[in-house]
C-alpha cells in the first residue's frame, strides 16, 4: 500500500487550496481529481472572479485554472488527474482507480473536497436528448466550444441560471423560455427536444438546462458515515464539521461546496484552513485563515455553519409545512392534482422508475430512501442516485409529511464509480 | 480547419466568443458515427464532436427503446452510453475522439464485439 501525508480528493477551488496551504507547510500532500485536469467547476465557468485571492480577482474563471494549476505545479504537490478516489475504508484508506491501474493510499490525514453536482428534479420529457444540466451545457459551451442548441430554455431562477442564460446568450444562443418551477415544465418532441412549455408560455426550441442550483456531493464522507445533519437553507443533510473543518471521524476533513459553500471565495477559504489544519500548521496560521474565512462568509452562512457542529443532529426542522426548497415541486409530484404528467415520468433516469412508481412504494409503506430504493431499484443505477435521491426525499416528505431532515441520505457503499475489475486485481498486487 | 465548415445548419460550434477568443485550430479527426463519416477535432469528446454535429441520440435504453443523449457530461448519468470499436457502455462524454473511431449508437445494454478479453 502507497502511503502519504494528505489526501485531497478534488482539485476545484477548495481542493486545490488545501493542497497549496498544506503543502505551504511542509507535508507530502497527493491531489487525486477524476478529470483530465485541474480546476474543477472553474474550467467550464467563465464568470469573472471575485475574493479568491488578489492575483486571481477579475480573472475568468477559466483562466484561474490555469493558473492555479501552475501553482500546483510550483509547489511539489503530487497531482493524480483522471484518477478516482472510489472507496474510504475503516482502516482509513482509500481505493484509486487511476489511468495506470489501481492501488490503496494510506494517508495521516484527508481532506474530502469533491465539490457539488447539479441538482435536478424530473419533469415531464427530462429524459429526452436535448436536456441537459447547467454543468453540461457550460462544459460544451467553454471547454468544447459547441452549443447544446440554438434555441434553449433555461429551467431555474437562481444565480446558476442567471449564469448559465448569460453563457448560452453570450456564445450566441437564443433563450426563448425561463420557467423557475420544474414540475411546470414540459418538454416535448420526437425523440429530442423541439418544443418546451410552461406556464402557459409554449416555444420551438431545441434544448433544455436546468439550472436549479448546485447539490452537496461528499460521497466519500456518507461512505465513512462520518455525523451528518440537516441544513434547512439547502434542503439536504450535510456533513457536520469541527471550526477547524474536521468531521466526527478524526483526520477526515470536508471543505468547500461538498459542505454547502456557498460560493467559490468560501471554498477557496474553506480549502485553505482545511489544509493548514490538517498539516498541523501553527495556530498563527490557522488564526489568520479563520479570519480569512469568516470575511468569505455572510452572517447567515456564519450561523448555519456554528450550528452544525459534530454532536449536533444540525438544523431540525420539525415542522412539516412548506419552505424547505423544492416542497412546490414535491407537492405536485405527490398527486392528487387534476393534471398528472408527473406520474408517468421517470424519477430515476437510469432504472427508468417513474414517479408514479415511487409514489405507489411510498403508499404500500416504504419509509425511507433505502426502502424506496429495495422496493423499485429508484437509486440504484450507474448514476448511484445522485440525480433521483433528492426527488425522493421530497415525494416522501409531501405523501407522508416526514420532515426533510429526518430523511436520512440513501447509503453510501464503494465504489462511487463505475470502475474497471482489472483495477481490484491490482489493488491486491 | 482554416474556416467553419460549410454544413453550415448542422455546425454548432462556438467559432468566436467574446470571453474565449476565437476556436484555436485543431487537427482534423475522421470518425464514423453509425457508418455515416463525419468531422471530429483532435482533442475533444465523442459527445462533444456528435453535438456539433447535431447527433443528439447516444442509446436507446433497456425499456421501451427510449432515446438517452448527454445529460451530464461529468461521466456521472451514464445516459450517453455508446459503442466505440465494438466495446459497449463507452461515456461518450469522458472518452476522447481518435482517427478512424468506430461508433455505433447503443440499443439497450448493447454488445460486445470489440476484440476478445
Amino acid at each position: 500500500m502507497k502511503t502519504t501525508g494528505i489526501v485531497v480528493i478534488g482539485a476545484g477551488p477548495a481542493g486545490i487550496a488545501a493542497a497549496l496551504a498544506a503543502a505551504e507547510v511542509g507535508t507530502s500532500v497527493t491531489v487525486i481529481d477524476e478529470h483530465p485536469a485541474v480546476g474543477g467547476q472553474l474550467r467550464w465557468r467563465i464568470a469573472p472572479l471575485r475574493g479568491l485571492d488578489e492575483a486571481l480577482d477579475g480573472l475568468p474563471a477559466c483562466r484561474a485554472a490555469e493558473t492555479l494549476h501552475e501553482r500546483l505545479a510550483a509547489s511539489g504537490v503530487s497531482v493524480l488527474a483522471g484518477a478516482v478516489a472510489w472507496g474510504l475504508f475503516e482502516d482509513g484508506s482509500l481505493a484509486v482507480a487511476a489511468p495506470d491501474g489501481g492501488f490503496r493510499l494510506q494517508a495521516e490525514k484527508i481532506v474530502v473536497a469533491t465539490g457539488s453536482v447539479d441538482l435536478v428534479l424530473p419533469f415531464a420529457g427530462w429524459t429526452l436528448p436535448g436536456v441537459l444540466t447547467a454543468r453540461a451545457a457550460q462544459i460544451m459551451l467553454h471547454l468544447h466550444r459547441v452549443l447544446p442548441g440554438r434555441r434553449v430554455a433555461v429551467i431555474g431562477e437562481g444565480l446558476d441560471a442567471a449564469e448559465l442564460a448569460s453563457d448560452l446568450e453570450m456564445a450566441g444562443a437564443e433563450v426563448v423560455l425561463r420557467a423557475a418551477d420544474p414540475a411546470q415544465v414540459v418538454a416535448s418532441g420526437e425523440g429530442r427536444v423541439e418544443r418546451v412549455s410552461a406556464n402557459g408560455e409554449r416555444r420551438e426550441a431545441d434544448a433544455v438546462v436546468i439550472a436549479l442550483g448546485r447539490q452537496p456531493d461528499p460521497e466519500l464522507a456518507l461512505q465513512a458515515q462520518v455525523e451528518f445533519g440537516y441544513s434547512v437553507r439547502l434542503g439536504c443533510h450535510l456533513p457536520l464539521r469541527s471550526e477547524l473543518l474536521e468531521t466526527s471521524r478524526p483526520g477526515l476533513y470536508v471543505a468547500g461546496e461538498a459542505a454547502g459553500a456557498v460560493d467559490l471565495a468560501e471554498s477557496f477559504a474553506e480549502g485553505r484552513l482545511a489544509g493548514l489544519a490538517a498539516a498541523g500548521a501553527t495556530p498563527e496560521r490557522i488564526a489568520t485563515a479563520q479570519e480569512a474565512l469568516a470575511r468569505a462568509r455572510s452572517p447567515e452562512r456564519s450561523a448555519e455553519v456554528d450550528r452544525m457542529r459534530p454532536g449536533s443532529l444540525g438544523e431540525a426542522r420539525p415542522e412539516t409545512g412548506t419552505g424547505a426548497p423544492w416542497t412546490s415541486w414535491a407537492e405536485a409530484a405527490a398527486g392528487g392534482g387534476q393534471d398528472d404528467t408527473l406520474a408517468r415520468v421517470a424519477l430515476c433516469r437510469c432504472e427508468q422508475v417513474t414517479v408514479g412508481e415511487v409514489r405507489q412504494a411510498i403508499e404500500e409503506g416504504a419509509l425511507t430512501i433505502n426502502d424506496i430504493k429495495r422496493r423499485t431499484r429508484a437509486g440504484m443505477g450507474l448514476c448511484q442516485g445522485i440525480f433521483c435521491t433528492r426527488a425522493m426525499a421530497l415525494l416522501l416528505h409531501a405523501s407522508r409529511g416526514i420532515p426533510l431532515s429526518e430523511i436520512a441520505p440513501m447509503t453510501e457503499r464503494p465504489p462511487t464509480r463505475p470502475i474497471p475489475l482489472a483495477s481490484l486485481v491490482e489493488i491486491e498486487e | 480547419m482554416d474556416e467553419a465548415p460549410s454544413n453550415g445548419a448542422g455546425d454548432l460550434r462556438v467559432w468566436h466568443h467574446p470571453v474565449l477568443g476565437e476556436l484555436q485550430e485543431a487537427r482534423p479527426v475522421q470518425i464514423t458515427v453509425d457508418g455515416q463519416p463525419l468531422v471530429a477535432r483532435e482533442g475533444e469528446v465523442i459527445a462533444a464532436a456528435l453535438l456539433a454535429h447535431g447527433i443528439l441520440v447516444c442509446r436507446a435504453m433497456p425499456r421501451g427503446r427510449e432515446p438517452r443523449g448527454v445529460f451530464c457530461a461529468l461521466g456521472r448519468c451514464s445516459d450517453c452510453l455508446i459503442t466505440v470499436d465494438g466495446e459497449p457502455n463507452v461515456r461518450a462524454c469522458l472518452t476522447p475522439v481518435r482517427e478512424g473511431q468506430v461508433i455505433w449508437t447503443q440499443a439497450g445494454l448493447g454488445r460486445w464485439e470489440g476484440p476478445a478479453g
